[in-house]
């Protein structure tokens, strides 16, 4: 496996044996390790000193099942901490099987604009794109396939990216070739247009096979792993039926479903953009409920949203979005959240930073909540670069700024998920003190929260709340790390499951992997992380929630956070 | 007295023939609680996580008032 470190201040290109300190590490601890290392804790996200770093998962590449994900990580502009954003579609398996383990880009080329190609030899060259400036992603992506051919995994950004926004995202192809899958947050689009990078063309036709000193056990072990996703109700049945979209009427019961720039946890239009819903409509209109998003993949959870003639809008329309385009600015229209949704994808903005700056904008009066068309003028403005449009395309704190409006659910200065911290207390820990400023999917602590009709801990209370954080957020730094897709954690749920786990880890670095090692790796990635953030300046007063989730009660179950400062400092105790 | 009963997710395939999207009307008598609800509903205790009442989250024991509206959720995983 090799690194290919592409500088772009003197547009050279250097392929070099991985060095012995990442040898058995994938994905996040790559990212988060290489940035930890070798970027200024204090340099400009948007400078030459930053690094972006693109790296498949561990795992990815060999014969495991939903291990196409890849890891880019870097300085973030919108938090101005270290950030990994997950992203799946074709590009991680297309690179793990060029052999590379991962692609860096370094120093910055401000005046010009460029297409970084790998051939299926894995030799690779910048391709001056100029003329590609402020293109959209999907015309973008159609362009290249007829230049280069169908072949190709493409990584790119659209006009958000160009323009250096802070919400804008990093848009990768999926398996039909569309740019809609999103490494959406912490700005690093912004990264790659400051890089002066618009595309990433990897080769399909990559030969490598993965190095795995033990294949036989690898193979029995990810066999059992592969059974235990599809026996399971939620990876096998219920996310191929309806898609992540399937949370909404859950986490709406739970009064957990920001709503309104949160300002109530249940939206009386969530039955009409449920996962039921949706899947009923699409079906009725010949859309796709159950689609293969990525390489890999046994669960198909995306989908493809059709409009009434049947025609394609978007692919795949997430529960994330759901949420950041429906009930965070109180629109029941599943039309108009598909649109959204594509529109985002195509100018390369995260759904979610875009959907809660969208709600405070609403919030303010600037426009009524539940305005659809109003929504997507919005989203317009920021490909036409206006002031408004800015604003939008540089995330909630921009917003809060521009109108003068102090109820910003953000924390770092980005934006919260689609949980709301008062009534999923555990939720309200990983916001504040992940590294990656509010975020789910660093420590999603939900179904503790809800299961066995009400909890087997008490969402509403702080008690246990920080030990069951801290515990998914050192598990969930190793699953980004291995490159396993978060919706296939169901394979590793059981005890048996883990040791799967432990067995290929062993199996493929010809070294012991064992009881703590998994917990080990997690821990070593946060710590990098938080000794990265720590030298940008960060401090615990920055893992805390706006006031607004202490002091607003939110209905119906009239809650508040209820974790103390101390508590929340004492997450990583390690 | 009737309750009306709507199964999500993919539990309405538990119900032989066609599931009426407006849920099922179920007769239950008087006093009875979430738990109870379940059994008469014929699904595994272990595929309901999450129940609510009149769109208020309920706890196993929790009483089902006349006709209340019931959602039966399945445990969630992911993020
Ligand atoms: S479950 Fe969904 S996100 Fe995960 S690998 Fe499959 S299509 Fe991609």
């Amino acid at each position: 496996m090799r690194f290919l470190r592409v500088n772009m201040t003197d547009q050279t290109i250097r392929s070099e044996e991985v060095a012995e300190a990442y040898k058995t590490l994938g994905g996040r601890a790559l990212t988060s390790i290489m940035v930890q290392s070798e970027v200024p804790a204090t340099s400009d996200p948007l400078g030459p000193e930053n690094k972006l770093v693109f790296a498949p998962g561990y795992f990815t590449g060999t014969t495991l099942v939903n291990t196409g994900r890849l890891s880019v990580g870097a300085k973030s502009p919108l938090t101005g901490g270290i950030k990994e954003s997950n992203v799946g579609g074709t590009v991680a398996f297309s690179l793990a099987r060029l052999g590379i383990a991962a692609v860096v880009i370094e120093g910055q080329c401000a005046d010009t604009s460029f297409f970084l190609h790998i051939e299926a030899d894995g030799s690779a060259g910048l391709v001056e794109a100029d003329h590609y400036q402020g293109m959209r992603t999907y015309a973008l992506v159609e362009q290249l396939r007829q230049i280069y051919g169908d072949k190709k995994s493409i990584t790119c950004i659209g006009p958000a990216g160009d323009m250096q926004l802070l919400s804008a995202s990093i848009q990768s192809t999926d398996l039909d070739g569309r740019p809609c899958r999103a490494a959406g947050r912490g700005g690093l689009g912004a990264v790659m247009g400051a890089k002066g990078l618009k595309a990433l063309i990897i080769d399909q036709g990559g030969k490598t096979a993965a190095e795995i000193a033990d294949s036989e056990s690898f193979k029995t072990a990810a066999r059992s792993y592969a059974k235990a996703v599809k026996e399971d109700e939620f990876s096998g049945q219920i996310l191929p039926e309806l898609g992540t979209a399937a949370l909404v009427e859950p986490i709406n019961a739970a009064g957990a479903f920001p709503t309104r720039n949160a300002r109530v946890g249940q939206f009386e239009g969530a039955e009409k953009i449920s996962g039921e819903a949706m899947a009923e409509l699409i079906k009725s209109r010949g859309g796709r409920t159950t689609h293969k998003g990525c390489s890999q993949c046994i669960i198909d959870c995306s989908n493809v949203f059709v409009d009434k003639k049947g025609d394609y809008v978007t692919s795949s329309l997430e529960y994330e979005t759901i949420w950041s385009m429906g009930g965070m600015i109180g629109n029941d229209d599943l039309d108009s959240i598909a649109r959204l949704d594509f529109l985002c994808d195509d100018i390369g903005l995260d759904t979610m930073n875009t959907g809660v700056a969208i709600g405070i904008a609403m919030d303010a009066g600037y426009r009524s909540f539940g305005d659809g068309t109003a929504a997507i003028a919005l989203v317009e403005e920021v490909a036409t670069g206006s002031e408004i449009g800015r604003a939008i395309g540089n995330g909630p704190v921009a917003v809060g700024k521009y109108f003068n409006h102090d109820r910003v659910p953000t924390v770092k200065g980005q934006s919260i998920a689609a949980y709301d911290p008062r009534a999923l207390q555990g939720m309200a820990v990983t916001y504040a003190t992940t590294p990656m400023g509010a975020d789910h999917t660093a420590g999603w602590v939900v179904a503790q929260n809800l299961e066995a009709f009400g909890g087997t801990i008490n969402p509403h209370k702080a008690e246990g709340q920080v030990e069951l954080s801290r515990d998914s957020q050192i598990h969930m730094a190793a699953v980004d790390s291995v490159g396993i897709c978060d919706f296939a954690q169901s394979g590793l749920a059981s005890e048996e499951g883990m040791a799967n786990v432990h067995t290929m880890y062993a199996a493929k670095s010809g070294l012991s992997f064992a009881g703590d090692d998994w917990r080990e790796l997690g821990v070593k990635v946060l710590k990098a992380e938080r000794a990265f953030n720590r030298g940008a300046g960060f401090t615990a007063k920055d893992d805390r929630l706006p006031s607004m989730f202490y002091t607003e009660p939110l209905p119906p179950y009239n809650v508040v956070v209820q974790v103390s400062d101390e508590e929340m400092a004492s997450t990583f105790d390690f | 007295m009737y309750v009306r009963l709507k199964l999500l997710g993919t539990l309405s395939s538990c119900y032989p023939g066609h599931y009426p999207p407006a849920g099922l009307n179920i007769e239950i008598a008087a006093g009875a609680t979430v738990a109870d609800l379940v059994e008469r509903s014929g699904i595994a205790q272990e595929r309901v996580a999450i129940v609510t009442i009149n769109g208020v989250l309920a706890k196993a024991g929790d009483r089902v008032p006349e006709n209340a509206v019931v959602k039966f959720m399945q445990p969630v995983t992911g993020g």
